[in-house]
């Protein structure tokens, strides 16, 4: 996806959400719609089954109106976390700017979240991105359930985040993280922006 | 129309647009295209071509005017 077009002067940035089911994606998504200025709005489109679980993706568009001559528009998406819904996963992908991946730190969610992880770097190979340098964030959410039932987040980190990008504890249904985790992705995002090939391009 | 950013926001949205907006600002700037070379740089820039490497004027055939600034002098004259 081209991030930055200087001819229509409008600047699009697509992070995708990653991770395994009922790590919190939507519960992110949501807590940033529910932040929102009213007249900022959009329709954030929810697909999801009778009980809750998401069955297609979320979509959540950001327009941040005009920031330096540019029409600014953020597009926000997770993909549904359960293992059959492979297709869509890679659908979602396609575009992408940049990744969330939103870990559940309970310990025994810690397979789940490996193989979410291996999924997502399968599926990025697959779509012609490289794994090793699109821009990432790790969020380790569910920090508010009993510390019992979660594992430490420098062990989280040591296991899942060995690209060492930058990584945040989350507790998205009180909104803690979550918009630490999107101003992160968003700087590494932009921090790509590239120059255009020709004037008007 | 599209709001500018500078205009009223609070809370964890207005942080978030405010440090995505400085990014932004930083990049646009340093990224803008060049602007284009005046008229006069350009004209200065035109490579110029060795006398002998200029085409030549086909040399006009019979019957055919080729001197067309004179065009207005002669119906004047025929006309007299």
């Amino acid at each position: 996806m081209s991030v930055v077009n200087y001819g229509t002067r409008e600047i699009t940035c697509k992070i995708v959400y990653y991770g395994p089911g009922r790590s919190g994606k939507t519960t992110n998504l949501q807590h940033v719609y529910s932040q929102l200025p009213e007249e900022r709005k959009g329709k954030m489109v929810s697909l999801a089954t009778e009980t809750d679980r998401t069955l297609f993706f979320d979509f959540l568009p950001l327009d941040l109106g005009t920031i330096s001559g540019f029409a600014t528009r953020f597009q926000l998406y997770t993909v549904p976390g359960q293992v059959y819904y492979a297709a869509t996963r890679k659908l979602v992908l396609q575009g992408v700017d940049g990744v969330v991946f939103v870990a559940d730190s309970q310990s025994r969610q810690l397979a789940e979240n490996i193989e979410s992880l291996q999924d997502l770097h399968a599926n990025l190979a697959d779509e012609g991105f490289d794994p090793r340098s699109i821009p990432l964030v790790m969020q380790y959410n569910k920090r508010d359930l009993p510390a019992s039932e979660i594992m430490p987040v420098e062990e989280l980190d040591e296991t899942l985040n060995f690209r060492g990008v930058p990584h945040y504890a989350g507790a998205a249904l009180s909104g803690k993280g979550v918009f630490e985790t999107l101003r992160s992705i968003s700087t590494l995002v932009l921090s790509r922006l590239s120059a255009p090939a020709t004037k008007g391009s | 129309m599209a709001k500018e950013p500078e205009e009223e926001e609070s809370g964890e949205f207005a942080d978030f647009l405010a440090d995505v907006s400085k990014e932004i600002a930083e990049r646009v700037e340093s990224l803008s295209p060049a602007p284009e070379p005046p008229a006069e740089e350009k004209k200065l820039r035109t490579p110029r071509v060795a006398a002998s490497d200029r085409k030549k004027t086909p040399v006009a055939e019979a019957g055919l005017i080729v001197e067309w600034p004179n065009i207005a002098d002669r119906l004047i004259e025929e006309m007299r």
